[in-house]
């Protein structure tokens, strides 16, 4: 039925299986666009946000998304900056797996402020001092170069190609595009960066606060070290899926191997970096605002495990499995490290967020919880199954894995030796 | 933002901020018009064709852009740089000064099974050129193409008249419900079209002759080791596409191949031998 | 000369009627919300119960009221606003929020260590009748916006208007008091400018037992608060959640 529309020798599953696939996650997206709307149409008070948690659930995976989603600009800088041509084979998913992200959370960012319609402000009165200004530009000025990167892949469709203009703006926007890789990695390295500094900056909050270079804080490094470090993994882990999903092999085992070796290293130098910065912090930066950095960690359940956590388990222990040759190679090694990493990056901007917002400063107030509404989790599950809807359409009928039709040839190749082998 | 905005200040960290964020906006533009200027330019100057074939080429496996001295052995790996036209390549016009090419060493013209005149030149997309004697070639469907395509259920030739580019599209053939565009061999008006079973497809008035018009088609003993080349692909296309690789043993094809692999996905196999990603 | 206002506490006198809350309340049109609860109601100015963590016949309670501190160095909240709607007005020093530039990102939440910044998680409505004793000086808030306590800023102006009707150049000192101040029946909020050394509040901040919250944050907050008794004091410095005080409002 749109046989027409599926790139030449690639399979696909019939189209009857691919909406039955489709289904449940429109479904999803359907109950999260209506959380959604009510806290659009209701207001904030669907959430379980307060005063004492002014940012909640949506912060959290916004920055944790976009972490993830930092393969995006990485890979783009390895490829078309540093010209590692091996990169190819997973740029066009990391592309998509980008704009899925960047996207997501720019619209649940839109929800999670009080007056979406106001948001052309930071625009037009801008603060230019202020971390989330900085966000706010780089985010949109990015997303917008995700969608220019993503649009040739959507023009090289079968049949879409078969319209001249489109060929002839694809080949020649292809051309250009090292300009919006780089442009991207200048925009990436600021707007990770400043999610970081959005926390580093806190002055008010001591848990938060952290020393830095000129106006930023060392968090605005460590977030761009760190998502850079799990840019890579990430789309380690979501090609690892896609090939599991989808029953074939797409991209060489070499290409992941790169990535995770890439990957490691990264997260290598973040942990030191973070011990370093841990360091400053408990016994300089934290002490000096007057707050012995110990009682962060008597208010439970936020003991040191979760520093051993973020920095041991969930960033050396993959680290050192990464930088393995022996067990990168590996498949279920190089993947579960991945996992780790990302989890690790996860938990870091979990902390950064919902710990800085819980623990007290003043004596005289309480630690303080916060759980999400259904409004809330319902509003992020749109934002996955919006990406999942993005990707699966993506990966249907545009070519995300080039080396796909030429590994299923390599396949065939070994089969039909083999076979030969079997018969004398 | 602007300067009459409330709350602008002339200092370094509005200058610094905001001369990043327009420096962006125009370098992101730039790119974009530039790129829609670039192709309204080659549009107009109906390069759509050369462009779709530097694109597919681009896409076909490592292994099928080799140049045609790997095929016969002078080199052991290159990639082609020139996308299949020798006709720009300084080294092919270096090798065969140095290396005329040798006379196939058995006049045969049975290869594998197939016939292949070596009367003509053959392109990798499979079609021959004939020169004839008025200075006109024809075109037709090689052997090897002929079997693929056998008894089509459609052919679309180009209008009488019409401009065909070598590596663009010389005309469509329609089988089992795929569409192939075939690859034109040279550059050229259309003066008479054949059929797809006939004897030939095409009449074309060649915009140039000579030897450096042809450089970039097959010919003599480059014939059998490239043949040799497209059965093994065809065999692993074969494969790949499910149907049984009854070829392995040196088998020769059938007249209609589609017929003998009903199960095969057809698609993929022309895109394969044709060249078509 | 600029001025800057402040604030002086004395915790000592409070005695926690919360006359101080109704009046500002009142005076800046702070809705009356049905769903409002401690940590979704807006107060700009709250009054929190601390105690010393002893049994009984040692218990001592005492009461704090907790209101926008005024930031005059690197003010958390204007540092952080990504569009301009917090401002620290070189002329009073006053830290003012203004809720129709407002986007509602809640960022100034997140950066204030006072708490001191409240969301209208709600429209703002009031109940039947109520709205007849609205204080026509002052904008009430729409929803998805932040506020916060600036002085009663209408005030403020309207003091200035009079002054500028009588012919004055500028206001007197005692023209212009915030609400609270005014309503206090113990007489333990003073308020003036604290560039003026002849005024209450300069004076007050050298007394003894006068301190600051959170003074080693480095914000140089301009509300003073005062008390006689050691373990008051120790509400300035950063929570301890091993010690013996319990300071829990």
């Amino acid at each position: 039925m749109d046989k027409d529309f599926i790139a030449r020798g690639v399979k696909r599953c019939s189209t009857g299986r691919f909406l039955l696939w489709i289904a449940p996650w429109a479904a999803l997206l359907a109950f999260g666009l209506y959380s959604a709307g009510l806290c659009l149409v209701k207001g904030l008070n669907q959430t379980n946000m307060d005063n004492r948690f002014p940012f909640g659930l949506w912060i959290f995976l916004d920055l944790t998304v976009i972490a993830l989603g930092a393969g995006a600009f990485f890979t783009g800088f390895l490829l078309y900056i540093l010209k590692l041509d091996e990169l190819k084979a997973v740029i066009s998913s990391a592309v998509v797996i980008g704009l899925v992200c960047y996207s997501g959370a720019i619209a649940v960012l839109l929800v999670d402020v009080g007056q979406p319609l106001r948001a052309w402000f930071t625009f037009w009165y801008p603060n230019v001092h202020s971390m989330l200004t900085e966000v706010t530009f780089c985010l949109s000025c990015y997303l917008t170069v995700l969608a220019i990167e993503y649009l040739p892949i959507v023009l090289k469709n079968r049949k879409l190609r078969q319209v001249p203009s489109f060929l002839v703006f694809e080949f020649e926007l292809h051309k250009l595009i090292y300009v919006l890789a780089g442009v991207g990695t200048f925009l990436s390295f600021f707007h990770q960066g400043s999610l970081g500094g959005l926390y580093g900056v806190l002055r008010g909050r001591p848990f938060a606060f952290r020393e830095g270079l000129a106006v930023w804080p060392s968090t605005f490094f460590l977030f761009i070290l760190s998502a850079a470090a799990v840019g890579p993994s990430f789309i380690v882990l979501t090609t690892h899926l896609v090939e599991k999903l989808s029953r074939r092999r797409l991209v060489r085992q070499q290409a992941l191997e790169l990535l995770g070796r890439i990957s490691g290293l990264l997260l290598a130098v973040y942990v030191l970096a973070k011990t370093i910065d841990t360091l400053v912090w408990i016994n300089r930066t934290s002490p000096e605002s007057g707050f012995p950095a110990a009682q962060y960690y008597s208010w439970k359940p936020f003991g040191t495990w979760i520093l051993f956590a973020e920095i041991v388990l969930f960033g050396l222990a993959p680290a050192l499995v990464l930088l393995a040759p022996r067990l990168r190679a590996r498949r279920a090694w190089l993947v579960s490290a991945a996992g780790l990493a990302c989890f690790g990056v996860a938990l870091n901007r979990f902390v950064m967020t919902v710990q800085t917002l819980a623990v007290p400063t003043l004596s005289f107030d309480q630690f303080v919880s916060y759980f999400p509404s259904w409004q809330e989790i319902g509003t992020f599950l749109a934002v996955v199954a919006y990406g999942v809807l993005v990707y699966s359409l993506s990966f249907r009928y545009l070519q995300l894995f080039p080396e796909e039709r030429e590994l299923k040839m390599a396949q065939a190749a070994e089969e039909s030796s083999a076979e030969l082998v079997g018969r004398y | 933002m602007l300067p009459w905005n409330y709350g602008f200040h002339w200092n370094a960290g509005t200058l610094i901020f905001l001369g990043a964020f327009y420096t962006v906006l125009v370098v992101v533009a730039t790119t974009v018009i530039r790129a829609a200027f670039h192709s309204r330019r080659e549009l107009a100057a109906h390069h759509e064709e050369s462009i779709r074939w530097h694109s597919d080429f681009h896409d076909l496996p490592a292994a099928d852009r080799v140049c045609r001295h790997v095929l016969t052995g002078e080199f052991k790996h290159r990639e082609c740089p020139h996308a299949f036209d020798c006709r720009e390549c300084e080294t092919h016009a270096k090798l065969i000064a140095r290396h005329p090419l040798a006379p196939p060493a058995e006049p045969e013209e049975d290869i594998l099974g197939m016939s292949f005149p070596l009367d003509r030149f053959y392109h990798r997309g499979h079609t021959w050129v004939h020169p004839e004697a008025d200075g006109a070639v024809t075109i037709g469907l090689d052997d090897l193409g002929r079997r693929l395509l056998g008894n089509p259920d459609a052919v679309r030739f180009p209008a009488l008249g019409a401009h065909i580019q070598a590596n663009g599209t010389a005309f469509q053939v329609t089988k089992r419900d795929v569409q192939i565009d075939v690859l034109a061999p040279v550059d050229g008006a259309v003066v008479a079209t054949g059929s797809a079973a006939g004897d030939w497809c095409l009449r074309v008035k060649p915009d140039a002759s000579g030897e450096p018009a042809f450089r970039h088609l097959l010919r003599g003993s480059e014939i059998r080791p490239w043949l040799q080349r497209e059965m093994e692909r065809l065999q692993l296309a074969l494969t790949a596409e499910g149907a049984a690789p009854t070829l392995a043993d040196g088998g020769v094809p059938v007249a209609d191949i589609a017929a003998g692999y009903p199960k095969a996905d057809w698609d993929a196999v022309c895109g394969e031998m044709f060249l078509r990603p | 000369m600029n001025k800057r206002y402040g604030m002086s506490i004395d915790i000592d006198k409070c005695t926690g009627c919360g006359a101080c809350m109704v009046a500002c309340a009142v005076e800046n049109n702070v809705p009356a919300l049905p769903g409002a609860n401690d940590r979704r109601g807006i107060t700009w100015m709250r009054v929190y119960r601390v105690d010393n963590g002893e049994e009984y016949p040692d218990r001592r309670s005492a009461f704090v009221p907790m209101l926008c501190q005024q930031c005059g160095v690197e003010t958390p909240c204007a540092h952080v606003c990504p569009q301009q709607a917090v401002d620290v007005d070189p002329a009073t020093g006053i830290v003012g929020q203004m809720p129709e530039r407002c986007l509602g990102c809640r960022y100034c939440m997140a950066a204030c260590p006072y708490h001191a910044r409240y969301f209208n998680w709600w429209d703002p409505q009031w109940p039947a009748g109520m709205e007849k004793t609205l204080n026509p000086d002052v904008a009430p808030r729409m929803r998805g916006v932040v506020e916060k306590c600036n002085f009663c800023h209408g005030r403020y102006h309207r003091a200035k208007e009079r002054a500028a009707a009588a012919g004055e150049k500028d206001i007197r000192p005692g023209e212009y008091i915030p609400a609270c101040v005014e309503a206090c029946p113990a007489g333990a909020i003073r308020f003036g400018d604290l560039n003026d050394p002849s005024s209450e509040v300069a004076a007050a901040r050298h007394e003894a037992g006068s301190f600051r919250l959170l003074e080693k944050l480095g914000t140089d907050p301009k509300i003073y608060y005062h008390s006689t008794r050691d373990w008051v004091r120790q509400i300035a410095f950063a929570p301890k959640p091993g010690g013996k005080e319990n300071l829990h409002g």
